[in-house]
């Protein structure tokens, strides 16, 4: 017994040295160096908590906080709806299922920066000639463009490349339910709706819960969605906080100082997801 | 048992070690130096590589590896932070060279004989990046910049107007335009960084003089010396498109190169991606006329090129011999009539007959520096300055400027 214990712990270690090396260290390099003045290289001091206190009082970081979960909410419940719709319509028995189910899929394959630039000439060219062209100039304009709707077209972007990978997922939980669960339902009268809220909610649950905390520890993440459409613009109206780090970090030399607001960051980001998994789990059943 | 975990842990050691070894190769096996040159214009890729060319057959023991990635200030920030330097910088001289020179990472180039050669006035700009506890000159200017208008030449003649030299004459112009139905500018504002080219028109010429070190000091602010800045971008703002947030910089070239309007505000080196898009156009170039005095309205002009070794670099012999080499007065013309740029050395000129009207302000020493390059990078000045475009409130948008700035250096 001792030697399989040694040989588990031999196969084991490697990955733990790299997790190690590769995650774990450079995290705490960045939580040390959220305490000094460190501009990314040269000489630095310590500050103590000045950082921390500066992110609370930084109008800039507050306001980036408020948008990203504006739009983690929002993209959250929409792709959760999309997707769980879409999930429902490929379990369905329906002609060409599988060649369907691949086509839905495409969107999760593409890189996100590709479908931003996609994305971008639509915004910019081909929706406000199609309004114009309609007479309805009101609409005839680039949305990216404007503080109060450029949110907007981040979020269309993000649920329709979003919503592939979740629809995967809820196939997968929609496959987990017998049929004979469905002909005694039948059996006692229940319609189309009846059996989705009584049986096939319920019992995708486990999934539910998976899929809207995947989601939003994504979305508050978002990053690449947002660089390739607006880059933080217009003004600064749809700066994430990953973008704000990184801009504020690398562009504007204020490594330490992000990094503070990094460490504040994965703080909620952990936060949220716990609470998250408490309060959906709870509404689970058992099979 | 043992045999076992030998062989893993040098498993893992080799594994290590191939990570490590990746990026460290100082000398090539053929004997050669290898200098490592990172420039942060992809623009001038095909004009390095050429020169880089030349230089390697005159110096047949020396390989110049030309490096110039995308969003290249970022990369330089990261390998700053690894401690992993090139030998050679090409960089603008912007807030990063002030940082750098901060940092003591700069070669000093004060009270040398290459220095001599260079324009005053450049020296003095970049001079003016480096904060007091570090004085010195950290980088040869090698070429400049030019914050224009651009117009398109046939508009011009087909509305009977001429290069306007007052401001006056320039909103007149504005006017005439827009009643025979011409675009009279093209914003292309859904990217900040095109906001900033007016801006530091207008500002270069209106802001008063060292206002950066003022502003520090508490002698100058936003507030007090700005709002004829905010006036006149609001009014060239009006002259614009129905939605100037519409387009960004690659919508705008397309736009402008094929005549859709009379004026573009950019720098002289968007005329390449111009004539790439309709090499037929015909265009030309003056400096934004930002008051009614001809002799008060200079040239907004900048380091956009500037040649600097690395103190710490392992081969200071061969990164100066490239440095001879690329300032001799052959090879820093080929540079600026392929970079459609001029020299910041003395005597060499940009003959091309588009940027004339610019040239003629760079030799009679009419010009100042971009006034953005002095803010704070950390502020992001032109993501305000967009923001306040789209609100147009000049006096909670001037109040904000001057709390950023603050709010930054603090930090």
């Amino acid at each position: 017994m001792k030697n399989r214990q040694r040989a588990f712990l031999l196969m084991a270690m490697p990955a733990v040295i790299i997790f190690f090396i590769f995650h774990t260290y450079p995290v705490l390099q960045g939580i040390f160096y959220s305490f000094t003045n460190w501009r990314g290289y040269g000489e630095w001091d310590f500050v103590g908590f000045s950082n921390y206190l500066n992110v609370f009082q930084d109008g800039r970081a507050l306001s980036s906080y408020w948008f990203t979960f504006k739009f983690a909410v929002v993209s959250t419940i929409l792709v959760n709806i999309f997707s769980l719709a879409v999930a429902l319509g490929l379990n369905a028995k329906i002609k060409f299922r599988k060649t369907l189910r691949a086509i839905y899929f495409l969107p999760n394959i593409l890189s996100i920066l590709i479908v931003g630039f996609i994305f971008n000439f639509i915004f910019t060219h081909f929706l406000p000639e199609i309004m114009g062209a309609l007479g309805i100039d009101a609409l005839a304009k680039n949305i990216l463009g404007d503080p109060d709707t450029a949110w907007l077209g981040i979020v269309i972007m993000t649920v329709w490349q979003a919503t592939a990978f979740n629809t995967i997922l809820y196939l997968a939980g929609l496959q987990t339910i017998q049929d004979d669960v469905y002909e005694a339902a039948e059996m006692d009268g229940a319609n189309a709706w009846k059996k989705f809220l009584k049986i096939t909610f319920p019992l995708i649950a486990p999934f539910f819960t998976i899929n809207m905390v995947l989601a939003m520890k994504n979305f508050l993440m978002a990053f690449d969605q947002i660089v390739a459409l607006t880059n933080g613009g217009p003004g600064q109206a749809t700066e994430s906080i990953s973008l704000l780090i990184y801009k504020g970090g690398f562009e504007g030399g204020e490594f330490a100082y992000q990094s503070a607001n990094a460490v504040i960051y994965f703080i909620i980001i952990v936060v949220i997801s716990i609470f998250q998994i408490r309060v959906l789990q709870k509404r689970e059943v058992e099979m | 048992m043992m045999n076992r975990a030998v062989q893993l842990l040098t498993g893992c050691l080799f594994i290590s070690l191939l990570l490590a070894g990746c990026g460290e190769e100082n000398a090539s096996s053929d004997g050669k130096v290898k200098l490592e040159l990172f420039s942060n214009k992809a623009e001038s890729i095909e004009t390095y590589n050429k020169l880089i060319n030349e230089f390697e057959e005159e110096h047949s023991n020396i390989d110049v590896e030309l490096y110039a990635p995308p969003s290249a200030e970022t990369v330089l920030r990261t390998r700053l932070v690894k401690e992993d330097m090139p030998d050679i910088l090409s960089i603008a001289g912007s807030s990063l060279y002030g940082e750098l020179a901060d940092a003591g990472m700069l070669r000093d180039y004060s009270g040398t004989e290459m220095l001599e050669e260079i324009q005053p006035s450049y020296v003095d700009m970049i001079n003016d990046l480096v904060p007091g506890n570090h004085d010195g000159t950290y980088g040869l200017p090698y070429a400049t910049n030019a914050n224009a208008v651009i117009y398109n030449k046939q508009l011009m003649n087909d509305l009977g107007l001429e290069v306007p030299k007052t401001w006056d004459e320039f909103i007149a112009a504005l006017e005439i335009a827009e009643e025979e139905g011409v675009t009279p500018i093209y914003f292309t504002l859904k990217d900040a960084w095109t906001g900033m080219i007016p801006w530091n028109a207008v500002a270069g010429v209106l802001q008063p003089d060292n206002f950066a070190r003022k502003k520090n000091n508490g002698e100058a602010s936003f507030t007090e010396d700005y709002p004829e800045v905010t006036d006149k971008m609001l009014t060239l703002l009006e002259y614009g498109l129905n939605d100037n947030f519409q387009y960004g910089y690659n919508d705008g070239n397309n736009a402008f190169a094929n005549g859709e309007s009379l004026f573009y505000f950019q720098g002289n080196w968007a005329i390449p991606e111009l004539k790439k898009v309709n090499p037929e156009i015909e265009l030309g170039t003056f400096a934004m006329p930002v008051t009614n005095d001809p002799a008060k309205n200079e040239l907004v002009s900048g380091v956009d090129v500037m040649l600097t070794a690395l103190k710490d670099s392992e081969h200071p012999k061969e990164a100066r011999q490239f440095i001879e080499f690329m300032m001799k007065e052959e090879n820093a013309k080929q540079y600026i009539e392929e970079q459609y740029a001029f020299s910041a050395l003395k005597g060499v000129k940009q003959e091309d007959e588009m940027l004339s009207g610019l040239q003629e302000k760079i030799a009679n020493d009419e010009i100042t520096s971009f006034p953005d390059h002095y803010y704070p990078s950390g502020m992001q000045a032109p993501n305000l300055i967009q923001a306040f475009l789209i609100e147009k409130n000049s006096d909670a948008f001037l109040k904000k400027m001057d709390r950023e700035w603050e709010k930054v250096q603090k930090r």
